[in-house]
């Protein structure tokens, strides 16, 4: 579904180059259920958003379904990340002025064109298979971890994506609830098909996925 | 689409919630401009409403003949009649050819002298006008007590006089102890037998209205006139009434001598001197617009610092750079709208409290222009933050704190 050949990124810090990711070639396939594990600094984040096409790479290209990225306007790629993507972040990522439900809508915003759903009543069922319903008319910083979490998955799930990236999704969660996060990544790969990318610097996360992509100082490599 | 723009202003207000009062001080700029200059066009068209009501009042078919200035000026009514020695004097015999003309339904002399008048130990300062009995027809007097002098009073030069509210309140106290009274005005000795209503011309409302036959006795023996007051039969013929006075003079006297004047040309004339002090002051006030933008444009840039992760956010869930910018402009235009809606109630509010003693008012234009520059503000101030949030890359503005 998304591939990755040769692809460097660069950032600058005046006149020092940070090579953030370099010569990365990788396929994600549909359907997928895989992991990117590195050390803190290895460059995990800014692969995934490599992949998410929220960034555009220094060199190398990305193809979605065989077409070449790069060759895409703001507008396409935004259409994009807005039907085919759902993002997870470490941090959740909500807009605390906006309420759960408020939140959880948001992507239908964007959309070109006409919803092929009713976005309140998709956003509510989800809600409702998350467990987190009854906190649709709450503020996030007004609910648990956890719960913010799951909000930000219903986010990431409500146009229907192919793929859902996931940065760190555990990392602010203790055990318990990061592990039950796990598991909600998991079904929605298991029961309903979307593509799942974990990332991760817990072995013993990554280790739960089907496959993992090593990162290490920007490079992919064989072996952790 | 719909859902897309009740969600951006959802998105404006939910944020102005939150800064209740950063929001309410920076849409005090624009409140302020607004207000301002709303009261400045509701000053300007109030007092052009007041002049033109005063010249209605007046009659738009009365023309006023009086001796040339020699410089093509005019004044109101009575004014500028004294200055106006060395001149030529009207008298009878222009009268009478006046009174043929087709045009006019009235034509009335003026003779008008101001002297010290006394009534029962009081006295007081006032003009005398001699005039005949249509005076109070061609100008639209209305009699509050007794009557007008008529016709056989003028013939018979009896002695009675008609007088103005204002000055009957100066020598009797009151309108209705006037009648009956008699006023002294040098040798003269005129009883009262009407009083008539304030016209808002100082110069007639302190004046007592005589025939002009009884003037010939003591203060006019030389039977000179300063003006004729012409009632056109109507508003159409004035051009050609004009022409036929001027035609009927010019047998007898130069182009320069005498001058014809049509008091309602002052209207138009009196409303471009308004319009142009108007928009000078609208001007002014406008500054305070441009200050209220400017105060919009800095708070919208630290809106956009603040909301940088946001901005990251809704990149990444699918927002385009066009989609940020229109947030960001919506939110400024709907800041700078708020305070002109502000702006306006206040103004609308003040306009009905003061309209009893001013006529102030407010009309669609202004109405429009305090809606429509405070959007056009909060786009132009708007746009550059709104830019700067379009342009941040995605990715910066999600890593950022
Ligand atoms: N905007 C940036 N400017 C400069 N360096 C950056 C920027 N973003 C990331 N980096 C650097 O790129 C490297 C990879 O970062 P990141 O992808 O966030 O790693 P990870 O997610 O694995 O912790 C790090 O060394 C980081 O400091
Ligand atoms: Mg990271």
């Amino acid at each position: 579904m998304i591939k990755l050949q040769n692809v460097c990124k660069s950032y600058y810090l005046g006149e020092e180059e940070v090579k953030a990711v370099c010569n990365a070639t990788l396929e994600i396939k549909a359907k997928e259920y895989v992991s990117i594990l590195g050390t803190s600094g290895s460059g995990k984040s800014t692969l995934m958003y490599l992949i998410g096409l929220l960034e555009q790479p220094t060199s190398g290209k990305i193809f979605l379904d065989d077409q070449d990225v790069s060759k895409l306007s703001d507008e396409e790629l935004s259409h994009i990340r807005n039907r085919t993507v759902g993002f997870v972040f470490q941090s959740f990522n909500l807009i605390n002025r906006f309420t759960v439900l408020e939140n959880v809508l948001l992507p239908t915003h964007y959309l070109k064109g006409q919803l092929d759903f009713d976005p309140r009543k998709r956003a509510e069922d989800l809600l409702e298979k998350f467990g987190i319903l009854e906190r649709k008319h709450f503020f996030p910083n007004k609910i648990s971890g956890g719960q913010q979490q799951r909000v930000a998955m219903v986010r990431a799930l409500i146009m229907n994506p192919k793929i859902i990236l996931a940065d760190e999704p555990t990392g602010n969660l203790d055990s318990k609830t990061g592990s039950e996060i796990l598991d909600l990544m998991e079904g929605l790969n298991k029961d309903f098909g979307v593509t799942v990318v974990l990332v991760t610097h817990e072995k013993a996360v990554a280790r739960r996925t089907r496959r993992q992509i090593y990162i290490k100082d920007g490079l992919i490599v064989d072996k952790y | 689409m719909q859902n897309g723009v009740i969600h951006l202003i959802k998105t404006a207000f939910s944020d102005f919630k939150r800064n209740k009062i950063r929001t309410f001080l920076t849409s005090l700029g624009i409140m302020i401009g607004v207000l301002s200059v709303v009261m400045l066009l509701a000053l300007g068209l109030g007092l052009k409403n007041y002049l033109k009501q005063q010249f209605e009042d007046l009659g738009t078919n009365l023309l006023m003949v009086i001796p040339g200035s020699g410089f093509g000026g005019g004044g109101s009514l009575g004014q500028g009649f004294t200055s106006l020695a060395g001149s030529i004097r009207f008298d009878d015999r222009d009268y009478r050819s006046l009174k043929r003309l087709s045009t006019a339904r009235y034509v009335v002399p003026g003779h008008i002298e101001s002297m010290t008048l006394e009534a029962g130990g009081t006295t007081k300062t006032a003009s005398v006008q001699g005039v005949s009995e249509d005076f109070d027809e061609v100008f639209n007097l209305e009699v509050i007590s007794g009557e007008f002098f008529d016709s056989s009073d003028v013939a018979s030069s009896a002695k009675v006089c008609v007088i103005a509210e204002d000055l009957s309140k100066d020598l009797f106290g009151d309108v209705e102890s006037a009648i009956g009274k008699t006023v002294h005005a040098k040798s003269l000795r005129v009883r009262v037998v009407g009083v008539v209503k304030n016209m808002g011309d100082p110069e007639q409302d302190n004046s007592i209205m005589v025939p002009y036959t009884t003037t010939y006795l003591t203060l006019n023996p030389d039977k000179e006139f300063l003006a004729f007051y012409i009632g056109v039969s109507n508003e159409e013929m004035i051009k050609e009434s004009i022409e036929e006075i001027e035609e009927v003079l010019l047998k007898r006297y130069e182009e320069d001598e005498f001058e014809v004047i049509e008091p309602s040309k002052f209207l138009d004339a009196f409303s471009q001197i308004l319009n142009a002090v108007n928009a000078v002051l609208i001007a002014i006030g406008s500054i305070s617009l441009i200050v209220g933008g400017i105060g919009i444009m800095n708070i919208m840039y630290a809106t956009v610092t603040e909301r940088t992760k946001e901005v990251g956010i809704r990149r990444a869930i699918g927002a385009t750079e066009k989609n940020i910018l229109i947030q960001f402009l919506v939110e400024s235009t709907i800041l700078s709208l708020l305070g002109g809606l502000a702006g306006l109630s206040i103004a609308g509010l003040i306009v009905i409290l003061v309209s009893q003693f001013f006529p102030l008012e407010i009309n669609i234009l202004a109405v429009s222009l305090s809606l429509g520059i405070p959007c056009l503000i909060g786009i132009t101030f708007g746009v550059f933050p709104a830019k700067k949030a379009a342009n941040l890359t995605p990715i910066e503005a999600i890593r950022s704190k």
